[in-house]
């Protein structure tokens, strides 16, 4: 399950925060991205399923806001003309074509580098919170 | 006549009376390979061939209608994209490329096309510039397809034979018109309906010729001649189709847009094959694995790029081709879906009786090569302006040696070179200012590493686009075995370039 962290406060800079939630709940913990500007602090952070509720509460207690990514790459299957010019660009394998060409979104996969949202020509794909 | 041969009327008669038997490219592929072509050409009367692909080498010809009072349009834009004029007063023809004016490469020309088929109101702003017999200078009115006389598609290349696989051996993404190129082959993109493509199936043009009735966008459109750039010794045929813009079917069309490229059109195309014969079927019953073509770097932005292997459709479509011991992972830009769905669709057409066969009245040439440009007013190459005198700095010198060259040599640039005389860095006169004020010693410790350089022999236009892309404003020019033989400046190309008689452009009326 993937988790969409974000911090506004810059006081939290200082703080390990993903190091001692991975300590305290022992959850093996992946960072897919973490974007960090002069104002906010975004980070995807891929979790066990069975470990989320409890990580997503540390992180809160800390601080920072926590959202479920329920949907990680939208796919808009209305304008898709199932061409595939977002299968080779795509690090992770998202996209694939099943038997009759038709592409199939694997949305689990995704690390939201938004590669594929560049290289969709019919603009059929979106990172969306 | 042997039992094989039949006459295009035979096969229209049969399908008049329901009886045609018509299949698929992709399965006429394996009918052959089952039965053998004397059976095919038995079994089968018509394949039905599809492509779904960005060209954009299409456009519309509209016709308005005349204004009260009238006007003739100099310029028009249709949602804000420049159409072309320069034909009768309320003519214009409308590219599948041409950029929006405002949104720019988020909205275009393929656009218009799609919100006009699918009957969307479209904002029409004209300027004239006034006549005895067309007096009115400025025109605003909204229209859909409806209200048009005339919209004529007429694409000039369509439905090319063959495509080039695109990939990228530089160390940077390019963003092309063959899609999205991840650094150091990455990836690899490519076009084409493989066994299912109209030329391919008909590869020495016999059925497909100046007058073959298409299928266009869900209509009924025609061959209208051999397209531009029609290269059928290379196997790099090309059709210029036309069709009425009326009668089609959005399903079938699609304005898009390739990142950093531009906009663009799908166009659906399906052409079918009448089997007149076993020659015909033979050639019918091609498959992916017989269809070959070339993997070129794009990460060379000249017009020869380096061919780097030959490829089949067979090896494209299954995801992964090599290049240089490398797994790269393949995938189309153009839809093998929607191309069945074209060659499905006008196979139903046929065997209900809508759409009847026809043979060309002319065939296409099969002698013509694409030639390049005859360019006759050249930017010089980079030999020509670069400066021959540059002084260079070892790494090992101080950050004060270097400021002492920059301010005797009057140069903004100084290449750093290891011991070999090798290139290994440059340092500006503003890394010399920021090192003396963050009190840096050693020249190693701030240089730039990773140097754009030129070849002497780059024309200056490939320099320029350099300059522009990474915002600098000089360059090495380097040798074979890295070593520096001069410099490229702005500064010397503006020089260069403000002598050159520019068009100027007339921006408004």
């Amino acid at each position: 399950m993937k988790l969409l962290l974000r911090r506004f406060s810059t006081h939290l800079h200082d703080t390990p925060y993903t190091a001692e939630v991975i300590l305290e709940t022992g959850a093996k913990i992946n960072i897919d991205r973490a974007n960090v500007d002069a104002v906010r602090a975004d980070l995807i952070i891929d979790v066990p399923k069975d470990k989320v509720e409890r990580v997503a509460e540390l992180f809160r207690e800390k601080g920072l806001e926590v959202k479920k990514l329920m949907k990680l790459i939208a796919w808009d299957e209305t304008r898709c003309v199932h061409c595939g010019a977002c299968i080779s660009v795509c690090p992770t394998g998202v996209f694939k074509f099943d038997s009759s060409w038709n592409i199939c979104v694997d949305d689990e996969k995704c690390v939201r580098c938004e590669v594929c949202v560049k290289a969709c020509p019919l603009g059929a794909l979106a990172c969306v919170e | 006549m042997t039992g094989t041969e039949k006459s295009i009327g035979e096969i229209n008669k049969r399908i008049e009376d329901g009886s045609v038997r018509v299949v698929t490219a992709d399965r006429m592929s394996e009918i052959v390979s089952e039965l053998g072509t004397e059976e095919a050409a038995k079994e089968v009367d018509v394949v039905t061939t599809g492509t779904f692909g960005p060209m954009c080498s299409s456009g519309v010809f509209i016709n308005f209608g005349h204004a009260e009072p009238p006007i003739k349009m100099q310029r028009v834009w249709l949602n804000d994209v420049e159409a072309h004029t320069g034909i009768a007063a309320v003519d214009a023809y409308l590219g599948a490329a041409q950029l929006s004016e405002d949104k720019r490469m988020e909205y275009g020309g393929g656009y218009v096309i799609e919100d006009l088929v699918a009957g969307k109101p479209i904002e029409v702003k004209a300027l004239g510039y006034g006549t005895d017999c067309y007096p009115r200078k400025e025109l605003e009115t909204t229209i859909t397809l409806e209200d048009l006389n005339q919209a004529v598609m007429l694409n000039p290349r369509n439905s090319a034979q063959r495509h080039e696989v695109a990939t990228n051996s530089t160390d940077k993404t390019l963003y092309t018109y063959m899609g999205t190129l991840l650094p150091s082959y990455r990836n690899a993109n490519y076009c084409g309906a493989g066994a299912l493509s109209p030329l391919f199936n008909d590869p020495d043009f016999e059925t497909i010729g100046v007058g073959t009735r298409i299928f266009l966008c869900g209509a009924s459109g025609y061959v209208a001649g051999a397209g531009t750039q029609h290269s059928p010794v290379n196997n790099f045929g090309t059709l210029m189709v036309a069709g009425n813009v009326k009668e089609m079917n959005v399903e079938f069309l699609k304005g898009a847009s390739f990142y950093g490229y531009g906009v663009t059109l799908y166009v659906g195309i399906g052409i079918p094959i009448p089997v007149l014969n076993e020659r015909i079927a033979k050639k019918t019953g091609i498959n992916d694995a017989d269809i070959v073509t070339e993997v070129l770097d794009y990460g060379v932005s000249r017009r020869e790029r380096p061919v780097l292997r030959k490829v089949t459709y067979e090896e494209l479509k299954s995801g992964l081709i090599e290049i240089e011991g490398k797994e790269v992972p393949a995938s189309p830009l153009s839809s093998f879906f929607m191309a069945k769905k074209v060659a499905e669709e006008l196979k139903s057409e046929i065997e209900v009786g809508k759409f009847l066969l026809s043979l060309p009245v002319e065939r296409l040439p099969t002698d013509t090569v694409c030639k390049p440009m005859k360019q006759t007013k050249e930017l010089p190459l980079v030999k020509d302006v670069m400066i021959r005198e540059v002084k260079t700095i070892s790494e090992r010198a101080s950050i004060a040696d270097a400021a002492k060259l920059i301010m005797e040599a009057q140069f903004t640039h100084v290449p750093v070179i290891s011991k070999e005389s090798k290139l290994v860095g440059i340092v500006t006169a503003w890394d010399i200012s920021t090192a003396v004020a963050k009190r840096h010693e050693g020249l190693a410790e701030i240089m730039t590493r990773a140097v754009i350089t030129a070849d002497s022999e780059e024309p200056l236009e490939l320099v320029i686009r350099k300059l522009e892309r990474y915002n600098i404003s000089a360059l090495p020019v380097i040798d074979g075995d890295r070593r520096v033989i001069g410099m490229v400046t702005s500064d010397e190309i503006s020089k260069l370039v403000g002598k050159r008689k520019r068009w100027q452009w007339k921006l408004r009326i």
